[in-house]
């Protein structure tokens, strides 16, 4: 808007209350401009569905538009009158609602998107394109050759092209990032958890900021929960655990649910039928199983696998005096019937350690479930 | 210009960046003018906050036939307008526009809160004029238009919108001598102007 004001001082002699009126629009328009509070005005704005302004083929609603024009008016005024803050969109026919593809190239680093009650398609040409599912809220974190989103709430799903460069795309979720090498994945909040679905190639999981910590390497039609914090999480399907030593080099400890070692950090793992067999139960046992252990239940038994690991790191580790600490990441494999497939450590622990963790983590047994778990903790023992 | 346009065709196409960056672009320019029509800071974000709604949906209408700034002026005028009308039917909160704009008035300087009771009080004459008066007064006098490009906006004759700046002057210098918070500004002037001599020598004429 421009503005081109005119100067009443100059005019013809006018009468001291003539002079008073026009003192007093100069001191009105001398007046700053009202601050508001603009970023969750626009927030607010933004999040909301709002219907296509192109418009195509007449429709039903718009062949109504007339004889409804009366009813919008009201239902207009409702809105302010009623509605205050924030003032929310009407609902309109939903044929039309959708959001045009975004183009994440252009969109500045903290720019965050709120979805409303339709996704939100992000397309950085050549390199990913991201759907925001409904009232999710992501931030673009990381806006350059490697592309970073911070999802605060909801779920993203991405499909990543290819590159020869590892980790172009990530999602990062509280203190847990997700990077991708090339696939097609889903991110979702949930609650105090991440769930991570990969559908193509891999993605791997690990604590933000950091990539010495363990990660979880999660490949196609492979899916985990995780902790916020990214340290540990329980997996399904195809995955492994990647420890990087201080050179950069990585080592992949297979978590293959189905998979039975033999003993603990086997480099190769035995195969085992792919389906932990469920035992007829008992009638009183009619309910069907749960396809995994519940959280609580992982949690229980994760508390008694760090008291077994804490015991027999006290136990077997020799001090002359000195402070010995270690740092591992257990992975443990629980079968259907409740009973430890597998435990490894990655990196490995002193033989003593590990033998006398091993003896005491087959004695724990998680509840019965059709699928059984994978988890992985990460372990910071000390003497 | 070219930019302009190219927002507002970006915004027809439901661009969502580009509405952002209308939004950025005349937010201040938005709730200067509905205070000023209003002249209640406690309706100002809600109303803002309609009228930029109200660009989302109308925006495919606007066809560049007059500036955007004269529709966005047009479309601003309606929201408040209507706001009026549905406020008409409501009870009033007695006080609403001094508490609004004193809310905080107790460590302000003297002269600065005589100040922002003036404004204040001349809100509240602006406040009982005709609507229509009110919003050719507004937009002359105040955001600077031509007469010509406020009969753009409220869509009426130029020559309607003088008459109706000529008797909103006129209304307003009456209700001066009724409101005790301005019209010592008028007794003020008198004072300073000594006897038989001129107010200001001023040889140009008035736009209006």
């Amino acid at each position: 808007m421009s503005v081109r004001l005119w100067n009443p001082r100059k005019g013809v002699e006018r009468r001291p209350e003539e002079r008073a009126l026009d003192r007093l629009i100069l001191e009105l328009r001398d007046e700053p401009s009202p601050k508001l509070d603009w970023e969750r005005m626009e927030t607010q704005l933004l999040r909301e569905p709002r219907p296509e302004p192109t418009s195509g083929a007449p429709s039903f609603w718009s062949r109504l538009r007339l004889p409804a024009a009366g009813l919008v008016a009201i239902a207009a005024v409702a809105t302010i009158v009623m509605a205050r803050k924030p003032v929310s969109l009407p609902e309109k026919p939903t044929a039309k609602l959708s959001h045009a593809p975004l183009n994440g190239d252009q969109l500045a680093l903290g720019t965050r998107l709120t979805s409303g009650n339709q996704a939100l398609v992000v397309d950085h040409p050549g390199r990913a394109r991201w759907t925001l599912d409904p009232h999710a809220t992501a931030v673009i974190t990381n806006a350059g050759e490697f592309l970073t989103v911070k999802l605060e709430s909801g779920a993203l799903s991405a499909t990543v092209v290819p590159n020869p460069k590892p980790e172009t795309f990530a999602v990062e979720v509280e203190g847990t990032r997700v990077a991708v090498h090339g696939t097609a994945f889903r991110v979702e909040r949930a609650g105090e958890h991440v769930q991570v679905e990969v559908s193509e190639g891999t993605v791997a999981v690990e604590p933000s900021g950091t990539h010495s910590a363990p990660a979880f390497l999660l490949r196609r039609n492979s899916r985990g929960m995780f902790a916020l914090d990214g340290r540990t999480g329980s997996v399904e399907g195809n995955a492994s655990a990647v420890v990087t030593d201080g050179d950069g080099r990585q080592s992949h400890r297979t978590l293959a649910k189905a998979a039975v070692a033999s003993r603990p950090h086997s480099s190769a793992p035995a195969a085992q039928p792919a389906k932990p067999e469920v035992s007829a139960e008992p009638a009183a046992q009619a309910q069907p199983l749960p396809a995994q252990p519940s959280i609580s239940d992982i949690e229980k038994g994760v508390s008694s696998a760090v008291e077994i690991m804490n015991r027999c790191f006290h136990d077997q580790t020799r001090t002359t005096g000195n402070r010995v600490s270690a740092s591992t990441a257990l992975t443990l494999s629980v079968a259907g019937d409740g009973s430890i497939q597998s435990a490894t450590f990655a990196p490995p622990l002193a033989p003593g350690v590990e033998d006398c963790a091993v003896s005491g983590l087959r004695t724990l047994t998680f509840t019965h479930s059709t699928e059984g778990v994978t988890f992985t903790r990460v372990l910071e023992l000390s003497r | 210009m070219t930019d302009l346009t190219d927002l507002v065709e970006r915004c027809k196409a439901g661009d969502g960046l580009a509405f952002r960056e209308v939004f950025r672009n005349h937010r201040a320019d938005v709730a200067r003018l509905v205070l000023r029509m209003t002249g209640r800071p406690g309706d100002l974000e809600d109303l803002v906050q309609e009228v930029f709604l109200q660009v989302y949906r109308s925006i495919k209408d606007f066809r560049g036939q007059s500036r955007f700034s004269t529709w966005l002026y047009r479309l601003t005028v309606n929201v408040v307008l209507m706001q009026r009308r549905a406020a008409r039917s409501r009870p009033v909160l007695q006080g609403a526009t001094d508490d609004a704009f004193g809310a905080d008035q107790r460590d302000l300087p003297d002269d600065q809160l005589a100040r922002t009771r003036r404004v204040a009080a001349f809100y509240r004459l602006l406040d009982r004029m005709s609507d229509k008066k009110r919003t050719a007064f507004v937009l002359h006098e105040l955001e600077g238009l031509s007469p010509s490009e406020v009969a753009k906006v409220v869509g009426a004759p130029v020559l309607t919108v003088r008459t109706r700046l000529f008797y909103a002057r006129r209304e307003l210098l009456e209700m001066l001598r009724d409101e005790p918070a301005l019209e010592f500004v008028a007794r003020e002037l008198r004072e300073e102007q000594r006897p038989g001599e001129s107010s200001e020598p001023l040889t140009e004429g008035e736009s209006t």
